[in-house]
């Protein structure tokens, strides 16, 4: 139900924003009557409507919403993140998975730890996680978390505020396996391969792709922001998921902007004509030539967007987002609120991707506030290394541990700035990996478990369906015991990432057709909102 | 042969006719290496006949006309061009002056580590207890790219670091400083000598076998239902040879894959049983801790990779339409042979490969005649010969749209190529001769990249990456480079640039000084007659000139600096001094910024 408070937003345009100037009001008055009469138009019921017209003296400070995607480049271990534990998917599990002398199975729920086992080593971590869903899982199945997941199994379990989707990937159509057999029926483009994987989670297209759905949607919406740029973010390098028509991303720092050049009062080398100098060589291009001018886009975006930014976030050491230090300067490294326990050394240690979150954080608390004008904030953030072909166990006990002490402090900050309804996160990855192991770790697979956290998230569930996970044939890695897995196991996607993310952007307020334009195989899925937003 | 501008419509087309670029293309290729045979174990394709009327090669292609021109060559072949440089190609030409390059010995990387290394050992750096490692692997790259004679190589050795990746941003090729020097010194070797022999060597290579996990990788356990790691399998042909689509002469996509699973999963059981050289190969405990009864070759990490039969498969292998039969007693080295074979012989390697190396010496865009006359060369040098890396090389350069300039020509340098052309262009040295630049990854706060340290094997930046929402995506363009270009990287590279002119780069050396400094004394000499200094310093920096809008632009800003008379006593000296500096490096950093200086045209 997300349209009513967009239409809220645009009723109460009448009376603008202080944080918007008079144009951009104007503006926003009229892409906002269109988003009424688009509404009107998808036949939203008309109680819906005056629902919403009656909620719109109050609405207009508390519209705002934030998708954040967190990307785990490599391809991550779903097998190894969410586990089937009823007894025949467990069975095949550990049958295909223990081997010696580097078995890559978590052990049992329940099994205590191993205290002198090797750093993260199955018997080191204990046993995974049991997750209690809010309803019984359909066949009585039962799932389970990696081990060094505790947060998130406090937020599956207690909080509620975690789904699991189950067996998600890039699809064209609904696949059987006997379909994905035949070289006829129209599957993604270059399966399988990392760069054009990320690109088709983030693009729905391989690389070459320069238009992602997370843009896409910033483009349909962007008019409710007061300052365009602040509409699609990343502090993880460029991302094609950010990517719109007219929305381009914004790089910014883990630590806020960046100034170029001048000192604090805008001087280079000790002269002000030279800063001003500096900003016209960067801002423009004088040849015309298409790579100078593009480049000279960048930098003024980078000026512009760190004079709009210098005074508008709080600082990192809020108490709200981090820890002050008791003397010195902030130094995000030294911060306990994004440290994680290494589960590896036993230490705490800098956590990058909280520290990402941590400046996402402060860009939600300034666009809710008014102090950016945005009320639709799409954010991009990341963690690398789960390519596990080898030394899986330790790496993927190491991430694991990073992104659910990143993704548990974003949530408690979010609490902290009361935006916790307003924002829903979501993991993606390269593809799932193969079931079977090649001594020590895995091979690239496609379909893949992932989360979705958030205030407004239906939690406690696993959406989508579990995968049937079977045992391996005797004479070759084929597992034609099972319905849902490929070659060497891996998994056949049963849910499409284009359903997932039509469920996010109605969350987020889009409509109906405007879903249809975002995403172009969603009418090819029956089930068009996968159930996960409250 | 040059033309400028362009409507944005003509830039979404190729500018020349195809034919105008087919008939130069073939004078090129017969001009530089003597014409003559086909008759290779590939089919080649004939090169097309020309036209009747073919128009003569423009005069000055084998010398340059200006020195203008060629600087804009020696942008393209070198770290950055220089005066000497500029000399010496105006006196023999093109041809000869690659020639010339490609005969010089590859300045080696590896011994720049070692003997960093014994100083250091011996004490005399005063770093008491410690050896040489990663900065002393980015010192050595410095000190090629920015003084080695054999300019050319080094460049070329440096592109194919970034066609065939591995990384020191992973742990496990980080500890191996020393062997990180000998892969710079393999690609500096082989990527000029023959793509067959460069392949295998990569292969081979414990680092890449360690990055791509084919390092102790073992065959098949159908019994514990184990499997060949797929890794490296797929990398090989997804980006050092062949890539994922089938590729027409020219680079022009067809529709059709390279490969699939069954071919990885051939291809997979290849690069089984590989692990380190070793006294006692082909011992179990060699194959898997690359020692046995505490004998270890010391130089493992760089000499080729061993096959041991015991771990390798001995099933059928099948890829690519090729098929090694099983073997008795499994065969590492002839699967390993059958399989390198097959990717060297494929005709998508010249056109794929060729189109990345001049990605990235000369242009983002190249034509399909260009990347296919290059491609030709890789299928036949002329002499019968596939994959002669040299030609290849010469080919690239040689070519007339290598000459041309339009609005969408040439490339973004890196931020490594940006840094290097400012240390050539001002003839920097460094105090401590370790050239201890150090890391320069971050992209808040240096260049946002480190020669060798790409975040994966998928390299800083995809050949095929086109920048959202930008003019150049509009027109069909790709640029590779703008891949890591943000608002951050932005920012973060001229506060670095400030930095490095302003102070120097790298570590303080035993001076107090940063260990890198430019040699400025012709500049400071021109600080008071502002026009003089900014001509001076963009003719070494921006080869094709500035516009005037730029020139007025800097000139301003240095004469904003007052320059004070000196007084009578001569107390003053001091600060006259400081503002000369300080308008050179008014005019050194806007330079360095522009996108002028950064887009190579």
């Amino acid at each position: 139900m997300t349209t009513p408070s967009l239409v809220a937003a645009a009723l109460s345009a009448a009376s603008p924003s202080p944080a918007l100037g008079a144009d951009a009001s104007r503006r926003l008055f009229l892409r906002r009557a269109g988003a009424i009469s688009l509404l009107a138009g998808t036949g939203a019921p008309l109680a819906l409507q005056l629902a919403a017209a009656g909620s719109a003296v109050a609405a207009a400070a508390d519209d705002y919403r934030a998708l954040v995607c967190v990307f785990l480049f490599g391809g991550n271990d779903a097998f190894n993140m969410v586990l089937p534990t009823d007894a025949a998917s467990w069975q095949a599990y550990i049958a295909t998975r223990t081997q010696a002398p580097d078995p890559i199975a978590l052990l049992a729920p329940g099994t205590p730890p191993v205290a002198g086992a090797a750093a993260g080593s199955p018997a080191r971590l204990g046993g995974v996680l049991a997750l209690h869903p809010v309803a019984a899982l359909p066949g009585g199945r039962s799932v389970a978390l990696h081990p060094s997941l505790g947060p998130l199994a406090t937020m599956f379990d207690t909080d509620r505020r975690l789904a699991v989707v189950a067996n998600i990937g890039p699809l064209i159509l609904p696949t059987t396996k006997a379909q994905y057999a035949q070289a006829s029926h129209p599957r993604p483009t270059r399966l399988f391969s990392h760069n054009d994987q990320q690109n088709t989670w983030q693009a729905l297209a391989p690389e070459g792709a320069s238009r992602g759905w997370g843009g896409r949607l910033g483009d349909m919406l962007a008019a409710a922001n007061a300052q365009p740029i602040f509409t699609a973010i990343s502090p993880a390098g460029n991302a094609v998921w950010l990517a719109g028509d007219a929305v381009r991303q914004y790089q910014v720092g883990t630590t806020g902007a960046t100034r170029i050049g001048t000192d604090a009062n805008g001087r280079l080398f000790g002269s002000a004509d030279a800063g001003a100098a500096l900003g016209r060589i960067l801002g423009a291009s004088r040849s015309g030539h298409l790579f100078e001018s593009d480049l000279a886009a960048v930098s003024q975006r980078s000026i512009d967007a760190e004079v709009a930014l210098r005074t508008a976030l709080r600082p990192a050491s809020d108490a709200a987002f981090g820890t002050a230090p008791a003397s010195g300067s902030y130094n995000p490294a030294n911060d306990p609120k994004l440290q994680y326990d290494n589960p590896l050394t036993g230490a705490r240690a800098a956590n990058g991707l909280a520290q990402q979150l941590q400046v996402v954080a402060r860009l939600i608390d300034a666009g809710q506030s008014g102090a950016i004008g945005a009320r639709r904030q799409v954010f991009f953030v990341s963690l690398g290394g789960f390519d596990t072909h080898d030394l899986q166990n330790r790496n993927q006990a190491d991430l694991m541990a990073r992104l659910a002490q990143a993704l548990r402090y974003f949530d408690t900050t979010l609490g902290a700035i009361g935006a916790r309804n307003k924002v829903t996160t979501f993991t993606a990855s390269d593809f799932g990996r193969t079931f079977t192991s090649n001594g020590d770790g895995t091979d690239h697979g496609w379909g893949a478990h992932h989360f979705v956290m958030g205030g407004a998230v239906r939690g406690g569930q696993v959406a989508g369906t579990l995968p049937v996970l079977g045992p391996k044939n005797a004479a070759n890695n084929n597992f034609d015991s099972s319905p849902d897995q490929l070659g060497n196991g891996a998994l056949l996607p049963s849910t499409s990432v284009e359903q997932l993310g039509a469920t996010l952007a109605r969350w987020f307020g889009l409509s109906d057709s405007q879903l249809g334009t975002v995403f172009p195989n969603l009418g090819n899925f029956s089930q068009r909102d996968l159930g996960l937003m409250a | 042969m040059q033309q400028s501008g362009g409507s944005l419509a003509q830039r979404s087309t190729w500018p020349w006719s195809r034919r105008w670029f087919a008939v130069l293309a073939l004078l090129a290729v017969l001009a530089g290496c003597g014409g003559g045979g086909v008759g290779t174990s590939t089919p080649t394709p004939p090169p097309a006949p020309p036209p009747a009327s073919a128009p003569a090669p423009a005069p000055g292609i084998e010398k340059p006309a200006t020195r203008t021109e060629a600087a804009r060559f020696l942008t393209q072949a070198t770290f950055g061009p220089t005066t000497a440089d500029i000399d010496r190609l105006m006196q023999i030409g093109y041809a000869a002056w690659i020639d010339e390059q490609l005969a010089l010995p590859f300045g080696s990387h590896r011994a720049l580590w070692e003997a960093a290394d014994a100083a250091i050992r011996s004490g005399a750096t005063g770093q008491i207890g410690a050896t040489a490692g990663q900065a002393e692997v980015i010192g050595a790259f410095w000190k090629q790219a920015v003084t080695a004679p054999d300019q050319l190589r080094q460049r070329v050795a440096f592109a194919w670091s970034q066609i065939v990746v591995i990384s020191g941003q992973d742990s496990a090729i980080n500890d191996q400083p020393r062997a990180m020097t000998a892969w710079m010194d393999l690609l500096g070797e082989q990527g000029q000598g023959s793509y067959r022999t460069l392949l295998e060597s990569v292969s081979r290579h414990p680092l890449m076998g360690r990055y791509l996990s084919h390092l102790r990788n073992q065959r098949a356990d159908t019994r514990t239902g184990r499997v060949p790691d797929e890794n490296f399998a797929r990398e090989v042909m997804q980006l050092f040879s062949i890539g994922v689509v089938r590729l027409d002469e020219s680079g022009r996509p067809l529709a059709d894959a390279t490969y699939g699973p069954a071919d990885i999963a051939g291809l997979a059981r290849v690069f089984t049983g590989w692990s380190w050289a070793c006294p006692d190969w082909p011992d179990n405990n060699c194959f898997a801790n690359g020692s046995a009864g505490g004998l270890s070759d010391p130089e493992r990490w760089f000499k080729p990779m061993l096959g041991y039969p015991q771990y390798h498969s001995a099933e059928e292998k099948s890829f690519l339409g090729v098929t090694v039969a099983p073997q008795g007693l499994p065969d590492p080295p002839a699967s390993l042979k059958a399989a390198l074979d097959a990717l060297a012989a494929h005709p998508n390697v010249g056109p794929f490969i060729g189109r990345q190396l001049i990605q990235r010496l000369v242009t983002s865009n190249p034509s399909p005649d260009y990347v296919g006359a290059v491609a030709r060369v890789f299928a036949n040098n002329g002499a019968g010969v596939r994959g002669d890396l040299k030609a290849v090389v010469k080919t690239i350069l040689m070519h007339p749209e290598a000459r041309q300039v339009s609005g969408h020509s040439g490339k973004l340098r890196e931020p490594v190529l940006r840094l290097a052309a400012y240390l050539r262009a001002f003839g920097a040295t460094s105090e401590s001769g370790f050239w201890r630049v150090g890391n320069t990854d971050s992209p808040t706060t240096s260049l946002g990249q480190t020669p060798l340290r790409a975040p994966s094997v998928f390299n800083f930046y995809r050949p095929g990456y086109v920048p959202p929402g930008t003019r150049a995506a509009a027109a069909g363009l790709v640029v590779p480079e703008m891949q890591i270009v943000h608002e951050t990287s932005t920012a973060g590279y001229v506060n670095a640039m400030r930095d490095f002119v302003g102070l120097g780069v790298g570590a303080n050396a035993a001076s107090g000084k940063r260990d890198l400094q430019p040699n400025l004394k012709a500049e400071l000499a021109l600080a008071d007659k502002p026009a003089e200094l900014v001509a001076r310093i963009t003719e070494r920096l921006v080869p094709g000139g500035v516009p005037a809008g730029f020139t007025g632009i800097v000139e301003q800003a240095v004469a904003s600096v007052a320059i004070p008379a000196l007084n009578a006593s001569g107390s003053n000296q001091k600060s006259i001094d400081d503002a000369r500096r300080a308008r050179v490096n008014i005019a050194l950093l806007l330079t360095l910024v522009s996108p002028e200086f950064i887009v190579q045209k």
